[in-house]
């Protein structure tokens, strides 16, 4: 049973006429005042970089597209589709952002973006990088330290995951229909050479000093780190310590 | 004499001629039947100054009687007794029957019309005579080939066809041995529901009477119609109480006594003088009796059921022929014989005895109250309902009433005297009774543990797997098949711990878990092995016996909870928990945007092991009637975690509803594998319905949407082809809905329009003639539309035809991708892509535009079971039936990106590309043939249409036939040929994952017979042992999917499942 409340006969006109005419108005489309040219923005070009939180670019945290200063909040960065395996565009646009210190803080949005976008274990290996690179031109201890946390989640998150390289012009030249030759390598090694050797990124090394507090810090993280050998660098071993 | 005999004796002939005429002449004595059960019996009243007696075949017969039924646990009005096995029928009516027969019960009134020659079967077997009782149109008919809920007496048509009808049941029965009477209706005189305007222009007090003329007048004409074909035979109506009883005498002046419905308490007071001095007619009370449930004390209460009926049983031997009364008592139905456990929610509860009061009735003061309930309708037995004996039966198990009635019906009221009646009464030891009743209900609920724990069913089911590729034959041989076997067990139970609290739940219990998938999913394999953690890397050259083994858990989730419920009643409120058990949407509750949905496709959702639906909901009643509440972590499959509050109320004639439903956090999973999950959103909406006219009725309600939205910033292409940003405002939260719905030539006509903001969302559209509806329309509830609809459902003849068009436009269109750059000057143009759900406040997906029109033609000559009802497919009972239609959709753009829900990444991905704009269409029919016991159903689709989800693949025109043929009530054959279709499952069509052809045959031998089937839940759990085969051809559209291991399609041409099983329920 209702309850009963009771309303005269004009407002109850009244108010079905309101709903009436509201109704009729209906919903409209924008016009052409509405919302604002999506205008062309400028990437930034300094090497200061403010964390929008604590986590920015590390695995599963999305404050970075509230971060006013990321310019690619709203750019689409398509990722490889497993389903189609449409290529996407996202290392197109990377590889279209200014090289050198000039481009460092957008490598890092950009990354960052994609990371909180899509949680791989690419993105999270190029945030780090990205912000490897930021601090070996700031030289901003938080940066550091971020950077530092940027590589162990690749480690501790994405630990099986590789990134795909494209080689060997000799074996399929560039016109070839079927593209270059697609390699992966380990994401686990290539964050503990990026970690252990300067020439792997052409960086400072984040852990200052001996090498060898790499690989401890490495163990202090849990894993162990066979460094890869001269002159190809690609025999690296990173074992997970269990028990 | 015997010369002549000797001498024609003589005659070879003659002497073959004696033999053979003797043979024959002891044949005939032997088979002929015994006097008086041969052929109809005679039954008449007579009256003398000492008042009424009915007589049989010219002996005196007091009428003795029950109304009888048998309805089983978890069954409803839909259970038909008269459709199972003549074995299982001769079961139910030697068990039932017998105990009448000792009670001395000597007539049954029933419900449903008892076939000839059960009529005949039970006078012969158990000397009980029954009274032929149609309904009349008492709870609706089909008139004209239309299915008429409020029958309008009025209407000639109806008249004609309630007279033909009536006058063809009495053609049926009047040669049938057993019969002791027809009667017509039921209380028809409190069913004057229907409007006419003719009626609705009378003053309010001399509506009423104006209807109840047409009734009475109808009933006589429907007596004397009878009495044409059988003018043996008496005839009377059934009217509640003596209501009307002037009319009765103006109008109904063929009818040999009344027949009446009275609930009056102990006694029936001034009815026996009434009906003296204004009809001199016989009375027989078609129900009267008692509930055994004390609404007060809350318990069951056998005496004063007992005490009752006592009382009135003493009453009316006083008041029958010779005591010097009025004299004209000859007999009366008991209401009733066993519980009947449907009676309460109807649909609801089937398995549990409800203890609801559902009506008031201040006569029976041993348990009302004022302004409470009193009578509850699932405890009017004189035996409960008990758990099936060994033969499948459901025990009856009498109440003390039934010990005092085989006390008084031992007496013959005719030859005692009132002194001798009323001595007898007076001795009568209720005490004894009372302490009979006790003990057979201590024993019963000993039996049962009823108060605390019961087992009340279960089912055990074995299937052996049988699962290959044409590759991995191809490869391996017999090698390359795989054969495993699945076990998995239920078990049922019930508890009432307290008065006011009862429920139910089901344990599951796996053995070995069958392989059946890619072809079958059932339980998402739960119990199959899980690995659980990922292999660690380790250098290439690593021993084998050095690697690391990955952990596998293999016995897993082997026994769970499988659902559970239980509900508290309380005075002014009513709270219930539920865990997987269905639940309907609150659309006829003022929920016009459905926000809580309906979750009641359990198998569906079993299918992935989903544990929807789950919550807990309070609804108020007495001082908090209109209030209600549901919370809970998944209340419909796929809700988040929320609450959502409910209030009704009246504003002036109108009804209004107010709902708002706040969502608190993101669900974890996808409702099915791959299901995207949402984004948390609010709603709050306001409904208001109100009847302009008798016919017109508005429906008008507005919502504000995803206030989680507001300043979301989201990109669009204008006009010009320039990307603009904006972000979302309080307007675009706004939605707002109306419906009209008016006849057009007697025709149900609607208009709808809905117009909604950006964000302005609600939940799926309950189409507008509901469950009963077959429209394939694009219905969405997203917001960001101006949608308009328009329809009708026509009844012509015993054609039902649904023309129908729908429009709707976007405010703003998907996006279509546009790729970002990097100009060498460092500045990024963004570009635009496809939105989602996820990343953007809004995505154009299902709520698309489009321009569709579609009309679907039935033929349907059996309103009673409608053909687009949820269960028609069991309970159809048409010779033929069927439908054919169809819906045509131009899409005019293209859909922004849908999401799925990737498991291995605990959250949605986007496809990345919408779908494409593309008009689609589909033509469908169903046929239904009923042949005897055997019932034969076709489905027909052609179609081109598209994916939900994955453009990839383009959409192709497909071709599905399926059928299934329940044959001589035991045997279940069905099937199906697809062809270029999806595959059965939701996600296929997501994925757009189709198969050049798809084949499924299979069979069942159904051991306990079709009529113990009214639902897909009791045929996938019906005692049933039988096998199915699945074959699928596979292409390049087939697979492989993403998230499902179905790697079989890169190298097959096609895969298979043979699968046998067996299932026996208890």
């Amino acid at each position: 049973m209702r309850k009963d409340i009771r309303l005269s006969g004009r407002a109850s006109s009244l108010t079905l006429l309101c709903l009436a005419a509201l109704f009729i108005n209906g919903c409209e489309g924008p016009g052409p005042d509405d919302g604002r040219p999506s205008d062309t923005i400028l990437l930034p070009t300094d090497t200061l970089l403010n964390l929008a939180c604590e986590k920015v670019g590390i695995n599963d945290e999305q404050c970075v597209l509230e971060d006013p200063e990321n310019p690619f909040v709203f750019t689409p960065i398509s990722e490889f589709n497993n389903t189609t395996g449409d290529e996407g565009n996202k290392f197109d646009l990377f590889n279209s952002i200014p090289a050198g210190p000039t481009g460092a803080k957008a490598r890092f949005y950009f990354w960052a973006t994609a990371l909180a976008r899509r949680q791989s274990g690419e993105n999270q290996f190029y945030t780090a990088l990205a912000l490897h690179e930021l601090w070996d031109l700031n030289s901003d201890p938080v940066i550091q330290e971020q950077a530092l946390k940027a590589y162990r989640s690749v480690l501790d998150n994405f630990f099986g995951s590789v990134t795909v390289f494209t080689c060997c012009e000799d074996v399929r030249p560039p016109d070839d229909p079927r593209g270059p030759v697609p390699f992966p390598v380990g994401l686990n090694e290539l964050t503990a050479d990026n970690l252990f050797r300067t020439n792997a990124t052409g960086f400072r090394r984040l852990v200052e000093g001996d090498p060898i507090l790499v690989l401890e810090l490495l163990l202090e993280w849990g894993y162990n780190y066979r460094p890869a050998n001269p002159p190809n660098f690609d025999d690296g071993l990173v074992f997970v310590i269990t028990g | 004499m015997n010369k002549n005999a000797v001498a024609m004796g003589d005659s070879g002939l003659f002497e073959r001629i004696v033999k053979l005429g003797s043979v024959l002449l002891v044949a005939a004595a032997l088979w002929a039947p015994a006097d008086g059960w041969a052929q109809a019996n005679m039954v008449t009243t007579v009256k003398d100054d000492q008042g009424w007696r009915l007589q049989v075949d010219g002996e005196d017969y007091y009428i003795k009687g029950i109304v009888w039924g048998y309805s089983p646990r978890g069954q409803n009005y839909t259970y038909n007794l008269w459709g199972e096995s003549d074995d299982f029928i001769r079961k139910v009516l030697d068990y039932d029957m017998g105990l009448l027969k000792k009670a001395g019960i000597n007539t049954i009134r029933t419900f449903s019309m008892v076939p000839p020659e059960w009529v005949t079967y039970i006078y012969r077997e158990h000397g009980i005579m029954s009274v032929v009782n149609p309904l009349m149109g008492r709870y609706g008919y089909n008139v004209g080939g239309k299915w008429v809920p409020f029958t309008d007496y009025s209407d000639p048509l109806t008249r004609e066809t309630l007279i033909r009808d009536m006058r063809a049941i009495v053609e049926q029965y009047k040669d049938t041995p057993g019969v002791l009477m027809f009667a017509f209706g039921n209380e028809s005189n409190y069913g004057l529901s229907w409007s006419s305007f003719e009626i609705e222009n009378l003053p309010e007090g001399e509506q009423n009477t104006a209807k109840a003329r047409y009734l009475y007048s109808l009933w006589n004409e429907v007596i004397l119609a009878g009495k044409e074909v059988a003018p043996d035979h008496l005839f009377t109506i059934v009217n509640g109480d003596i209501q009307y009883i002037d009319l009765i005498a103006e109008l109904v002046t063929a009818q040999d006594l009344l027949g009446s419905n009275a609930y009056r308490g102990p006694g029936f007071t001034d009815l026996w003088a009434r009906v003296d001095e204004l009809l001199d007619l016989p009375v027989v009370f078609f129900e009267f009796g008692s509930d055994a449930f004390n609404a007060r004390s809350f318990q069951e209460d056998q005496v004063s059921q007992a005490l009752i009926l006592k009382d009135q049983w003493q009453e009316m031997y006083n008041k029958s022929w010779g005591n010097g009364e009025e004299g004209n008592s000859i007999g009366a139905f008991i209401f009733e014989w066993r519980d009947e456990w449907w009676k309460y929610l109807q649909i609801d509860n089937l398995d549990v005895q409800d203890t609801n009061a559902s009506w008031s009735n201040q006569a029976y003061l041993f348990d009302w109250a004022p302004g409470k309930n009193n009578m509850n309708e699932e405890w009017f037995g004189i035996a409960a309902l008990g758990p099936r004996n060994s033969e499948g039966v459901y025990e009856a198990r009498p109440r003390m009433a039934y010990d005092v009635i085989s006390e008084v019906f031992a007496m013959d009221p005719y030859t005692a005297s009132k002194e001798d009646i009323n001595l007898m009464f007076s001795a009568m030891d209720v005490d004894i009774y009372a302490l009979q009743g006790e003990v057979r209900q201590l024993k019963a609920e000993n039996s049962e543990r009823k108060k605390m724990l019961q087992l009340t069913s279960g089912n055990i089911y074995a299937e052996f797997a049988f699962l290959g590729t044409e590759e991995s034959i191809r490869t391996d041989g017999k090698e390359g098949t795989d054969f495993s076997d699945g076990q998995m067990i239920f078990v049922d139970f019930a508890f009432n711990p307290m008065e006011r609290i009862e429920g139910q739940f089901s344990l599951n219990i796996l053995g070995n878990v069958a392989r059946k998938n890619p072809l079958m999913f059932s339980y998402m394999d739960r119990g199959l092995p899980t690995i659980i953690d990922a292999q660690p890397a380790v250098p290439p050259d690593t021993p084998p016996d050095q690697v690391p083994p990955v952990t596998i858990l293999e016995d897993t989730n082997r026994i769970e909870i499988y659902d559970f419920n239980t509900k508290y009643q309380g005075e002014n409120l009513d709270v219930e928990a539920f865990y997987h058990t269905p639940r309907f949407h609150w659309g006829y509750e003022g929920d016009f945007f459905n926000l809580v949905q309906e979750a009641t496709d359990i198998i569906g959702i079993d299918v992935w092991n989903g544990k929807a639906p789950q919550g807990i909901e309070f609804a108020g009643k007495g001082k908090y009637d209109g209030l209600k509440l549901v919370a809970g972590s998944e209340i419909f499959w796929g809700a988040n975690p929320q609450w959502t509050f409910k209030y009704d109320f009246n504003f002036g004639k109108t009804a209004l509803t107010f709902i708002h439903q706040e969502e608190v956090s993101r669900l974890g999973e996808g409702a099915n594998a791959t299901a995207p999950t949402n984004r948390v959103a609010s709603k709050t909406t306001l409904f208001a319905d109100m009847n302009i006219t008798q016919n017109v009725k508005f429906e008008i309600g507005g919502i504000i949407s995803s206030r989680e939205r507001l300043d979301d910033v989201y990109d669009f292409v204008d006009d010009q082809g320039n990307i603009r940003t904006d972000q979302i405002e309080f307007e675009d939260m706004l939605g707002l809905k109306a419906r009209i719905t008016f006849p057009i030539f007697g025709q149900d006509t609607y208009f709808s329009a809905h117009s909604a903001g950006l964000v302005g969302d609600g939940g799926n559209p309950i189409p507008t003639f509901g469950v009963t509806d077959p429209t394939r329309l694009p219905y969405n509830g997203l917001g960001n539309k101006n949608e308009f609809e328009a329809g009708m459902r026509m009844y012509l003849g015993k054609w039902l035809i649904y023309p129908r068009v729908m429009y709707r436009d976007n405010l703003i269109d998907a996006n279509p991708l546009i790729e970002p750059f990097i100009n060498p000057d460092g500045t990024l143009n963004q570009g635009t892509s496809p939105r989602n759900r996820d990343e953007d406040p809004f995505a154009v997906l299902g709520n698309r535009e489009a321009r569709s029109g579609e009309v679907y033609f039935t033929w349907d000559p059996t309103g009673a079971t409608p053909f687009y009802d949820w269960d028609n497919e069991w309970r159809e009972d048409a010779p033929f039936a069927f439908n054919i239609g169809g819906t045509y959709t131009e899409f005019p753009t293209a859909t922004d990106s849908n999401l799925f829900f990737l498991p291995i990444a605990g959250g949605n991905v986007p496809f990345g590309q919408g779908l494409p704009a593309e008009d689609v269409w589909s033509v469908t029919s169903r046929v239904v043939f009923n042949v005897g016991r055997s019932r034969y159903i076709v489905n027909l689709a052609r179609g081109f249409d598209q994916s939900t989800g994955d453009p990839e693949g383009g959409t192709r025109k497909f071709f599905d036939v399926s059928g299934k043929a329940f044959l001589g009530g035991k045997h279940l054959v069905s099937g199906y040929f697809k062809k270029d279709s999806w595959g059965p499952y939701d996600f296929q069509r997501q994925f757009n994952s189709t198969f050049p052809e798809q084949y499924q045959l299979e069979y069942a031998y159904l051991l306990n017979g079709f009529g113990s089937i009214r639902s897909v839940v009791d045929e996938v759990f019906a005692t049933q042992i039988g096998f199915r085969v699945i074959v699928r051809t596979l292409d390049e559209n087939s697979g492989p999917l993403l998230v499902l291991s179905d790697t079989s399609t890169e190298l097959s041409d096609y895969d298979f499942l043979a699968l046998f099983f067996a299932s026996y329920r208890f």
